[in-house]
């Protein structure tokens, strides 16, 4: 079983004379939670578009594992299903209520307008099939109440559940999420982030009983203390890297200048702080320091300490 | 502080007020008319009103039609004909200019073009192309409110959040559903609205039609009766216009709610 579920490979990508990344390698594991963390403007968002496939990038590919049982990778080629996606606005359809938005994706990707049109009954079945499930899902992200509520009528953290119990109901292969907890406040933020650590939970617990876990997620955020806590690895990206080395006189993009495992949390455990500000330290030395250039592949060792058959 | 809210009380009474003071004005206005020469038309009376609505409504004495009914129902169709090809037209270019940017590049400069021509100006283009009968009502009132409403639609369309369009194809999308599933569900309040909005202008453009070659409804028998000063008929038929579009934008806001339950509770 290849437990690699996306591979970005040699990534470039360049806007005109502004050149924004540079040989991006990144290969997520399935079941990992991977935090990208930044400086702003170092293009994680455009990472993000090219790996969601909106903005295929310049050079290089994104590749996604499709079939769980085979080694085999396929290059995306633009959006797609299997990549689900949660962003921090415009996170849902403001003319769907929330159990319509949720079962939005089983209505687009299991049926076709020529069967919600010739097959009527058959389509009013599904519906009601499609439905119920939502339902669950809106009680797993604790939402049971507001299944009828539009968007306008939910608060920020309300949406951004609905909007995960979407992403999930459709069991993408990768969940990205683009800063997705940004305009909440502290409280709810954390009751997100404790949602994620239970879905991490699931797939500790699939892991133990020898299935593959369910859910692989890439969160992006600038929000250090969050890339840590909700993350199991944590992947610097930085235009502060000593490119001069390379031989390039201009700075040729942002690279991956940070790849280590980061620690795993409870759900309910209590957070302190101190647990990962070593880490903290780190990576705000190696990616966030503009005086600090150094050679990439330095901390980029996530891979070099896991077993040679997970790759 | 302005843009507070008021009661509903107040209103439904604002509301009556201002029915009860135009009606208060024409009475005044009639009694003085009428004070001078008893047998005025231009400002008729109550009763002169009532006997234009019941002239209307008998059947004629030369032609055995009742003016009220033939009229409206040729009025009515041409109307409802004119704008949904209307609204149907601008519905597609719109939303295919506001999907695709080919589409939008063609169409844009021909329809500013077009936007600026007013219909009754060229309503002798419409006869030569399209003959003196219903097509010429139907195609100048669909031509008459399409560049707007086009417009209109494009330009909410193009307001759709890229994100919303992403996640569309995220969640297994086609082209063809992110257009008619998720689009036009976005842009149908703004297609009732703008369709709302486009009653006064159709009905504009049908009523100068058929005064000028009409040999029925409403703006005929207006232009007909005008010439003979028979005010009566005139304001009665006003009334019923006026009565006839305050119904289309009431059933438009129904079906407003009906369709799109979210703009209810915004």
């Amino acid at each position: 079983m290849n437990s690699i579920a996306l591979e970005c490979r040699g990534i470039h990508h360049w806007f005109g004379d502004k050149k924004v990344l540079w040989d991006v390698n990144i290969k997520v594991g399935r079941g990992q939670f991977l935090s990208l963390v930044g400086p702003s403007g170092c293009g994680k968002s455009t990472l993000l578009r090219a790996v969601v496939g909106t903005h295929l990038p310049k050079k290089g590919k994104v590749l996604v594992n499709l079939a769980h049982n085979s080694n085999k990778m396929t290059r995306i080629h633009g959006p797609g299903r299997d990549r689900g996606i949660v962003y921090q606005h415009y996170s849902l359809f403001p003319f769907l209520t929330a159990r319509e938005n949720v079962a939005l994706g089983l209505k687009l990707d299991r049926t076709s307008i020529p069967l919600r049109f010739f097959q009527y009954l058959k389509w009013r079945q599904l519906r009601r099939e499609h439905l119920q499930l939502a339902d669950e899902y809106l009680e797993k992200v604790k939402l049971k109440d507001a299944v009828k509520l539009y968007p306008h009528e939910m608060s920020g953290g309300m949406r951004q559940r609905v909007a995960i119990a979407q992403a999930l109901i459709m069991k993408p292969e990768i969940i990205l999420l683009d800063e997705p907890f940004g305009a909440l406040d502290e409280s709810t933020r954390e009751d997100l982030q404790r949602l994620l650590l239970q879905l991490y939970n699931q797939n500790q617990a699939s892991r133990k009983r020898n299935r593959p876990p369910p859910y692989t997620l890439i969160i992006v955020t600038h929000e250090l203390n969050e890339a840590i806590y909700v993350g199991d690895r944590l992947v610097g990206l930085s235009m502060y890297w000593n490119w001069k080395e390379n031989g390039h006189k201009t700075c040729p993009g942002a690279a991956v200048v940070y790849d280590k495992a980061s620690p795993v949390f409870e759900p309910h455990e209590v957070r302190e702080y101190e647990q990962f500000e070593r880490q903290r330290e780190e990576v705000r030395q190696q990616v966030f320091n503009s005086n600090h250039l150094q050679a990439v592949g330095k901390h980029v060792t996530y891979w070099d300490k896991m077993p040679k058959s997970t790759l | 502080m302005i843009r507070r809210t008021i009661q509903q009380r107040a209103r439904i009474l604002l509301g009556l007020l201002s029915v009860a003071s135009l009606l208060l004005g024409y009475t005044w206005l009639s009694h003085r008319q009428h004070k001078d020469n008893p047998k005025d038309t231009t400002i008729p009376s109550w009763n002169q009103l009532a006997e234009g609505v019941v002239k209307s409504i008998q059947p004629n004495k030369l032609s055995g039609e009742r003016w009220l009914l033939v009229d409206a129902k040729a009025t009515g169709y041409r109307l409802f004909l004119g704008l949904f090809s209307g609204v149907a037209g601008s519905l597609l270019i719109g939303i295919h200019m506001g999907c695709f940017p080919k589409i939008e590049a063609l169409l844009y400069p021909s329809l500013s073009f077009f936007a600026k021509i007013p219909p009754t100006a060229a309503v002798a283009v419409f006869m030569v192309m399209a003959g003196l009968g219903t097509p010429m009502y139907v195609s100048m009132i669909a031509f008459g409110i399409l560049p707007t409403m086009a417009v209109a639609i494009h330009l909410t369309v193009k307001s759709f959040p890229d994100e919303l369009q992403f996640k569309a194809y995220t969640l297994g999308a086609s082209h063809a559903e992110v257009i008619w599933t998720i689009l036009f569900q976005f842009v149908l309040p703004k297609l009732i609205e703008t369709t709302r909005l486009m009653i006064g202008p159709a009905m504009v453009y049908l009523i100068a039609a058929e005064m000028i070659f009409g040999d029925v409804g409403f703006g005929y028998r207006i232009r007909l009766q005008s010439k003979l000063l028979d005010m009566s008929v005139v304001y009665s038929y006003l009334a019923l216009l006026a009565a006839f579009g305050y119904l289309m934008d009431f059933a438009l806001r129904r079906m407003e709610l009906w369709l799109c339950p979210w703009c209810r509770q915004h």
